[in-house]
């Protein structure tokens, strides 16, 4: 009953510093409404969209060898004759209408001067020996891209899709150049056949950055489910912000809490608690039993007020109900461990500054797995510490996992506990013996 | 019945040695006072009789309840007023009262009346609801002691109460003291104000690093220095010219002459100092000053360590 005192007094202690409730419950849900609101901008403004960029090309290219490709290939149903023409013909398809608009120029001459006038954002020089060069094994074709310095958005997107044909080009090209060594015979057919598959690979790469670019381009009719899917998109990206914010500020609750021990010894009311009948277990359990209270406190709020707030589904109830124990047992631990280390509060600045914001980013890294080449190194390294896994468990209730798998994170985090708690503990009551 | 039974106590933290061997008894009812300089080791003794500390040797009785053996027992008769103010700032002085009564064992009807009456007690019903953090240093000082008593402790200890506070709380403290012991409390009270023990105390118990160098009533302590008053005057004119005759006058054990100053020793100052004035007039003479020292526990305190007492 006197530890159940004690927890009482120490969560409305915390709950009466304004410091600590902004860091507590406010600033999780500060970071998260900046990001929800800096996405839900973008994805509410319904007439936005990517402007077209205007594209001059100077197509001067004189051929070179003959390849025949099928009209139904070659957007438009155009005839190729030259690899100039395919480019032309491959930027002004109808597809990239909404992305691009191209004109045709006499010369490079010419379309440099458009972009210098403004006419046009980026010219496109294609030489006179580009299919000539492109034929040959030794050679080299080259695009001139010429751009308007001050845009970035328009050109890049170009630029995009140039990079993709001339990729593909490359490897078509070494494909012919394997299949000449192999062969022995040059046929307009192999040749064409090539370019076939390319053009065919390469319409469905522009298709695919089509799709991504245009995403956020909600379509004309349908409102009802776009808003929806406006929605998803707005969430799949704010939740496992959010997700992470509570867990790092959790862990950051839980070593503030704890510290409270610390506080209490400085400010003498610890030795005067330990001079009432009152046994050290029970003061001692009564301090981490509010540990324990204010993250408990702190995870249900932010679940439900980011819930009512952002409309953030944390998934089925008993799937979050054991992640958010999980992190809460985790969080409260460990900050009586960390804790436990200290002599006195002013370590705990450095402890909070160093220890907390390291182990916390590592955590996050999966959250925020900005670099996909790293993402299973970051996934990986983010299980070193309790704040990945905690993240891990979110994640998978957000994703729907199966409850198997729920429960094995959260066996992980009870691990993580009952190491923490035990540390912490011993080294309390030995500090106090 | 003693209620405080201290025997043969020893600490030291590394190579300090803060008590050093203190025994002493305080009877049930009386005030008891550890007078010493700032170091002499009155808190650590303090803190071994909470049982805050270990003893590394020798063992104490409150109320018969050994510190050794049976802690809890010992807290239980117990109330501590820390020498800091250990309340929470936060909290009201109510909600302070109430907490510290809960720690106390007390629940229910019989708590909210012991919070009444000791936010009574000490002059704070009025401010009851105000955060202790907006209370003058006196105010919290108040509140630190009446907390102590939410149980009605058989002992109290009050580790150095007065310390900076201003002369109005530290009478109100001073008498409230007084106050408990006349409820029947015995009173551990530490102090380096050497007037506050002589005022309050029963029994007095000077230390000096870690070590009681001298215990006993008020009397029983000056009678180290001797009964002697000690009046220093100064005259207009030489001091040989009344000499040999205020040796003469009857009351006064010794006179002596130095630096423009006559130094008289008597038994009664207040006989004495008459008779010297009726001489001084007889022999056309005036007294300009006149200073009264009686034996105090200052001088107690210098003749047993050879340093003043503030030192």
């Amino acid at each position: 009953m006197k530890a159940f005192d004690i927890a009482v007094k120490d969560v409305l202690h915390g709950l009466r510093s304004s410091i600590f409730l902004v860091f507590t419950f406010a600033i999780p849900l500060l970071i998260t409404g900046l990001f929800y609101f800096m996405f839900g901008r973008i994805s509410q403004e319904s007439d936005f969209s990517l402007p077209t960029t205007k594209i001059i090309i100077a197509n001067l290219d004189k051929g070179g060898p003959r390849f025949q490709v099928s009209t139904n290939s070659i957007p438009g149903g155009k005839r190729a004759h030259t690899m100039g023409e395919l480019i032309v013909n491959i930027l002004s398809d109808e597809e990239m209408a909404d992305l691009i608009e191209v004109t045709l120029a006499p010369n490079a001459a010419a379309a440099k001067a458009a972009v210098d006038n403004q006419q046009a954002q980026v010219a496109i020089i294609i030489p006179e020996d580009f299919s000539q060069q492109y034929a040959d094994t030794y050679g080299e074709a080259q695009i001139e891209f010429y751009q308007d310095p001050t845009l970035t958005i328009g050109p890049m997107v170009v630029r995009s899709i140039m990079d993709q044909f001339m990729d593909g080009m490359s490897g078509v090209k070494i494909a012919i150049t394997v299949a000449l060594d192999q062969e022995e015979v040059v046929t307009s057919t192999l040749i064409g056949n090539m370019i076939q598959q390319y053009i065919t690979s390469s319409l469905a790469q522009s298709k695919d950055v089509e799709e991504e670019l245009l995403t956020i381009i909600p379509p004309k009719s349908g409102v009802t489910d776009t808003v929806q899917e406006e929605k998803n998109m707005l969430l799949s990206i704010v939740t496992p912000i959010m997700g992470g914010f509570m867990t790092f500020f959790a862990f950051y609750t839980g070593t503030a809490s704890s510290e409270n021990i610390l506080q209490e010894e400085e400010k003498h009311t610890l030795q005067r608690l330990f001079t009432t009948p009152t046994r050290q277990s029970e003061i001692l359990s009564g301090k981490f039993l509010a540990v324990f209270l204010t993250v408990f406190l702190q995870i249900v709020l932010l679940i439900i007020s980011s819930h009512f707030i952002f409309g953030i589904r944390w998934g089925a109830f008993p799937n979050i109900a054991l992640i958010a124990l999980g992190i809460i047992f985790a969080a409260s631990s460990c900050g009586i461990f960390i804790n436990s280390f200290l002599r006195d509060t002013k370590q705990g600045a450095v402890i909070f500054g160093g220890i907390l914001t390291l182990s916390g980013t590592l955590g996050m890294i999966r959250t925020y797995g900005f670099i996909s080449t790293t993402e299973t190194l970051g996934n990986t390294v983010s299980l070193l510490v309790p704040q990945g896994w905690a993240m891990r468990g979110l994640l998978q209730v957000m994703d729907g996992a199966a409850f198997p798998n729920i429960l094995i994170t959260f066996g992980v985090l009870l691990a993580w506990s009952i190491v923490f708690f035990i540390v912490g503990v011993r080294r309390f009551n030995h500090r106090y013996a | 019945m003693d209620a405080i039974e201290v025997n043969d106590l020893y600490k030291s933290f590394g190579d300090v040695k803060a008590v050093q061997g203190v025994s002493f008894t305080a009877e049930q009812g009386t005030i008891f006072s550890l007078l010493g300089p700032n170091g002499a080791g009155k808190t650590t003794i303090i803190a071994m009789l909470s049982t805050l500390l270990r003893p590394d040797q020798g063992d104490a009785k409150i109320m018969g309840y050994s510190i050794l053996e049976n802690p809890m027992g010992v807290k239980s008769v117990l109330g501590v007023v820390p020498q800091e103010i250990a309340l929470y700032e936060d909290l009201s002085a109510r909600e302070n009262s109430t907490f510290w009564g809960k720690m106390y064992g007390l629940r229910g009807s019989i708590l909210k009346a012991r919070v009444d009456e000791v936010l009574e007690m000490i002059g704070l019903t009025d401010r009851a609801k105000g955060a202790v953090s907006k209370f003058s240093g006196g105010m919290k000082r108040r509140v630190n002691i009446g907390v102590a008593l939410l149980h009605k402790p058989q002992v109290i200890y009050m580790d150095e109460p007065t310390v900076g506070i201003d002369p109005q709380s530290r009478r109100n403290i001073l008498d409230s003291v007084v106050a408990l012991k006349n409820q029947g409390m015995t009173v551990l009270y530490t102090t380096h104000y050497m007037e506050e023990a002589q005022e309050l105390s029963d029994k007095i118990a000077i230390m000096d690093f870690g070590k009681i160098v001298a215990s006993g009533t008020h009397a029983e302590l000056v009678k180290i220095v001797g009964q002697l008053d000690r009046i220093t005057l100064t005259i207009n004119a030489e001091g040989s010219q009344v000499l040999e005759t205020w040796k003469a006058i009857s009351g006064v054990a010794q006179i002596s002459s130095e630096n423009g100053f006559l130094t008289v020793l008597a038994e009664d100052s207040n006989l004495v100092l008459p008779r010297l004035f009726d001489s001084a007039a007889s022999l056309n003479v005036r007294i300009t000053s006149v200073n009264i020292l009686e034996p105090n526990l200052e001088a107690v305190f210098l003749h047993l360590t050879g340093r003043a007492l503030r030192d």
